[in-house]
Parts: structure tokens; sequence; C-alpha cells
């Protein structure tokens, strides 16, 4: 029973993975930039959607479009004024700069707000479960599920399904054979970017419902889309989702089995732990993950 | 002998950069005399170990062009080997110290082995990712200290088996030593075979191999090198500090900070690390003492930092020494 409770809240968690490593997966496949900042997106998707609800007084989740609109914002900004300068030097000093932009982001908010944990006490779905039997689920992961699952539908077919897609995944193949055919590839990372900052800046909306929220709340997010990506294979849509419900799972059913083998050393506190060690074991027995195509 | 010679000759450095490196030593020598406040020693003590960690971070990150952001964890084998060992069998640190760097070599083979399967981002966000995992163990394992970390007895009386000195001046001079030493020792490297074969990887792995250069274990071997570096440089903080927890000596931050450093200075240049570590240590430490103080600006000095981050990896990706060659070829 415990077990069936656990895969259930594991896979309603991993949507909100998965949804968070879409968009890394999305600029990491169109332009081979690991953007560490991504944490910190979700963390300015956070603190928005708390600020909006706070002092307009409306439900957290309405104010997804402003989280989404400050994601997109903060996402085309960070590829305006930094990526662009960044592309023409080597991969390491892509790393550092996206890292400096994170260092950047987080202590940015810690100068505005502080470092004080902050949650949303009130909202129309916070603390209300849903019982279907003797599982207990919170409405706040099930709609942030729910919602999530709706954003990946939309990206997904955003880019199988239209010409800007289309384009977008061109760009990804081949650089310059898309730049021959007229594609302006320069747009196109942007488009990476806005997409990317906007699908995070949901989810932070989305995981301020029930997670709190402060400062340094990305880097344990972005690590966890880390292993989501590479399990899924850099790139992969499709791969980012199972990933991240997968990892969701992991993150769920390891304490249980620690819980039910009797060993303290497989507890609950060492369930990222083991996220970071799968990312480990993944790229180095199967480097390109479960549907990559791009190593 | 030959090793020796390459190690002291620094004949193929233009003569500014040995005036400037001689003045610089002497500074280095003449420094406690010169009368500064304990705050000014204790940055310069920052300083030489941070260069310490940035040159060994520069054998597989600057001349094998790896990226590696995982250090921390070495520096934790190092510092957490001299604080139990003393802590649980009172044994000195000059036992300790060499126990802590053959264990951190022996990890780094073990971890080298599957690492360098990987390549570029892979590789990078894999050696992150063992760092956080020996962290996460040992912040929850108690018999270590768990979260709470270390404290190493106090000794009453000055003791120099336990490197504990009343004034930092000793300790000052201990990590000049050692500092020296590893520029000697860096010098010696990128004049040797592996430095050759590191920097060949570097530019075509493909080529390289083709040569019959095995790159896999050559990237093994400098990986190693570097966590030898670093984990002396962990062993000095511990008895330094006297207090260490795995947020201190083992957090991402300080791996960053190590190849930050190194980054900024010039990776693949033997003096790229010390020019970081000489501009970012002070910044950091007086940007924050000045800045950190006051009530409502915290995070501004870390704001201040990560700008300059960005506009060095924009701007000139091969740091501070290729802004100064850039202008000397003018």
């Amino acid at each position: 029973m415990i077990v069936i409770d656990a895969i259930l809240q594991g896979i309603l968690m991993g949507l909100l993975f998965a949804l968070v490593a879409l968009g890394l997966t999305i600029i990491f496949g169109v332009m081979d930039i690991v953007n560490f900042a991504h944490g910190e997106f979700l963390m300015v998707g956070m603190y928005t959607a708390y600020w909006t609800s706070l002092l307009l007084h409306i439900d957290p989740l309405i104010t997804l479009p402003a989280s989404a609109a400050v994601g997109m914002i903060l996402g085309l900004a960070s590829y305006y004024c930094l990526v662009k300068y960044l592309l023409r030097g080597p991969m390491i000093a892509q790393l550092f700069g996206t890292f400096g932009l994170m260092l950047f982001l987080r202590y940015l908010a810690m100068f505005i707000w502080g470092t004080d944990y902050r949650i949303v006490k009130k909202g129309l779905l916070v603390g209300k479960t849903l019982s279907i039997g003797p599982f207990h689920l919170d409405w706040t992961k099930l709609s942030a599920a729910l919602l999530s699952l709706l954003a990946f539908f939309l990206v997904y077919n955003l880019l199988h399904r239209t010409k800007l897609g289309k384009a977008l995944r061109a760009t990804a193949l081949n650089k310059e054979a898309a730049s021959y055919m007229g594609i302006r590839t320069d747009r196109m990372n942007a488009l990476a970017w806005a997409i990317g900052g906007g699908t995070v800046g949901i989810a932070g909306g989305l995981l301020v419902n029930f997670w709190y929220v402060y400062p340094t709340v990305g880097l344990l997010f972005v690590m966890i889309a880390f292993a989501s990506v590479a399990l899924g294979g850099f790139g992969s849509i499709k791969g980012a989702f199972f990933a991240g419900i997968l990892i969701g799972l992991i993150e769920m059913l390891f304490p249980i089995f620690g819980h039910l083998i009797g060993s303290d050393f497989l507890g609950p506190h060492f369930k990222f732990t083991i996220v970071y060690f799968a990312y480990f074991v993944i790229v180095v027995v199967r480097p390109q993950g479960l549907f990559g195509w791009k190593h | 002998m030959e090793a020796l010679r390459d190690a002291f000759s620094f004949k193929d450095f233009s003569k500014a950069e040995r005036v400037v490196f001689g003045l610089f030593s002497l500074f280095v020598l003449a420094f406690p005399w010169l009368g500064t406040g304990s705050f000014v020693k204790t940055v310069m003590i920052q300083f030489l170990l941070f260069s310490l960690f940035g040159m060994g971070w520069n054998t597989i990150g600057g001349y094998g062009g790896q990226v590696e952001l995982g250090k921390a964890q070495y520096v934790g084998i190092g510092a957490y080997t001299v604080a139990l060992l003393m802590v649980w069998w009172k044994i000195p640190y000059w036992v300790s110290m060499p126990i802590g760097v053959f264990l951190a070599i022996g990890y780094s083979f073990i971890i080298g082995y599957p690492l360098f399967r990987l390549k570029g981002h892979y590789f990078a966000i894999a050696t992150i990712c063992t760092s956080l995992v020996l962290q996460d163990i040992f912040i929850n394992w108690k018999l270590v200290g768990a979260a709470k970390g270390i404290e190493l007895p106090i000794h009453e009386h000055p003791d120099f088996l336990y490197m504990q000195f009343k004034s930092d001046t000793y300790y000052y001079y201990f990590i000049m030593l050692l500092f020296f030493t590893a520029v000697f020792y860096m010098n010696w490297f990128r004049k040797s075979k592996l430095g050759y074969q590191l920097r060949m990887i570097k530019d075509d792995e493909e080529a390289a191999e083709s040569l019959g250069i095995d790159a896999r274990w050559c990237k093994i071997k400098a990986y190693t090198i570097a966590s030898a570096f670093v984990a002396v440089g962990g062993g000095f903080m511990a008895v330094y500090n006297l207090y260490i927890d795995p947020y201190s000596v083992m957090d991402l931050d300080l791996s960053i900070k190590i190849a930050l450093m190194a980054m900024l200075g010039g990776a693949g240049s033997l003096w790229g690390p010390i020019i970081g570590a000489a501009f970012l240590v002070p910044l950091d430490r007086f940007l924050g003492s000045w800045l950190g103080g006051h009530k409502g600006l915290v995070g501004l000095d870390f704001m201040i930092y990560s700008a300059l981050i960005m506009v060095v990896s924009a701007y000139q990706p091969r740091g501070i020494w290729g802004i100064i060659e850039q202008f000397r070829r003018k």
C-alpha cells in the first residue's frame, strides 16, 4: 500500500521534475550549452508567483502567466546580454558564463528578499487533499502535475507540428545547414531560451504551492534536471519527460526501500544523493541516455 | 637531475615575466615583516592556499582542457583525514597529511577510471555529481561528525608536530613553502612528457591517440596529480582553521572557486592560477568584510563577483593572462 502511494507521489513529483528538465534539454539540444542558471530561473519563477499572489491577493495558480512571462523575459535577456557573447568562446567559458549568471541571480534574490524561507499559505488548493480510497493526494501536487503535462503537450506540439518548431529542430541538428536554408539561427537560439525560461517559470509557479522558496532553492532542482536530462538523453524532449518521472519514482521509492530492508544508511536524507549517483552511472554506462540522439 | 634543472629554469619566459616573478617572490618572502594587520595576513594565506589549489586544477583543467568542477571532494578528503586521525588517535600532521594525500590519490584513481570515459559537459556535470555524493555522505555520516563537523583539539603550547602555532606567521611560511614547491613542480610539469601529451590531447584528442598517446590514461594521471595538490591544501585548511564541516571543505562553491580562479587568471599557463587567486581572493575577502557586515547588503559582494565572472568569460575566455598577452602583441 505504502509502495503504491509512493509510486503515485513519485509520478506527480516526477512530472514537475520533467517540466524543469524540459527547458534545459531544449536549450542544450539547440545550442549545446548547459545552462547552470536554470535552477535560478526556477527560483525567480517561484518568487514571481509568490509575490504576485501575495500582493495582488489572488490564488497562486492564477499567477502562472506572470511566472511564465517573467521566465521568458529572463531567458531572452540572458541570451541577448550574455550567452550570445559566450558562444564565441570555448566550452569552459560557456560553463563559467552561465555559472556566473546562476550566482548573480541567486545573490540578487538574496539581496532583495533576504534568506528567509517563504511558502504560500493561502490558496484555493493549498492544504486540500483528494482521497481516492486509501490514497491521499495533495491537490496542489495533482494540479501541478496536470498543468505540467499540459505544458509538455503544448511544447511538444510546437516543436513537432509547426513550421517554427521544424526550424528550431533543424538548427539543433545542424546549425550551418539550417542557416544556408535561410533559417535565422540567432533567432532560433533566442526562441530556445524563451521556451526554456518560460517552461521553467511555469514550473516555478506550480512548485511554489507546496515547496518553500528561498534564494538557493535552485541548486537541488538543477541537479535533478541535469540527471533527468542525462537519463533521457541530452536534447531529447521525450527523454526528459520519461526520465523526470523515473527520477521522481526513484526519489520516492528509495527511502521506502531503505525502510523495508531496515537500513539507516538508505534513509530519506539520501534520496537526492541517489539521484546524483544515478546520473554518474547513467552517463558512464549509456552516455546517449534513453532517447538520446546527440552525443 | 634534469628534472630539477627543468623545475628551476625559467629561461623560456620573457625577461619582464622573470623580473615580475622575482619581485613577487621577494614580496611574498618579506611579507610578514611589513607589519600588516592580521586580517591582511589571513587574506595572504588564503591567496597562497587558493593559488595552490588553482595550480593543481591547472594540470587537468588548464593543460588537459577538461572542465573539472569537483575538486572540493579532494579538499574534503585531505582535511578530514588530517582532522579525524588527529582526533581519534592523536596522529601528528606530518603523518596524517601524506596519508590524506594517498587516500585522495587512490580515490581519484577509482573515480577517474569511469569518469574519463566522458567528455565535455557530461564530464563537467559528472564531476559535480561525485563531489555532491561525497558531501551528502559526510553530512549524514555520524562517525565523522555529520553536518556538525569536527573540531580539532587545541593544544596549550605551540606544537610543531600537530602544526599548532600561536601566530599566523608560522602558518604563512608553511603555506608559502608549499606554494613555491608547487610553482617549481608546475614549472617542471609543463615541460614534462605528460605536460606535452596533455596539451596535445586538449588541442586534438584523436590526433593524439593516433600518435599512440593513451589519452584516457594521461587524463587520469593528470587528474590524480591535481587531486594530490588539492588534498595537501585540504590538510592545511584543517590545521589552520581548527574546525571543518562538510559545508566548508566540500561545498560545490569551493570547487567552482578553485576552477574559476585558474580560469580567470588564465588556464593552461603557469602564472594563470596565481594571477587569478591574487585577483579574486582579496576581492572576495575585502568585499565580504566591507559589505557583508552591513545589514541589508547581504549578497552584494557575490553579485559583483559573479558579474565579473560573466564579463571575463564573455570578453576574454583565456582570462586575465590572455588580456595581458593580447596587449603585449600589439
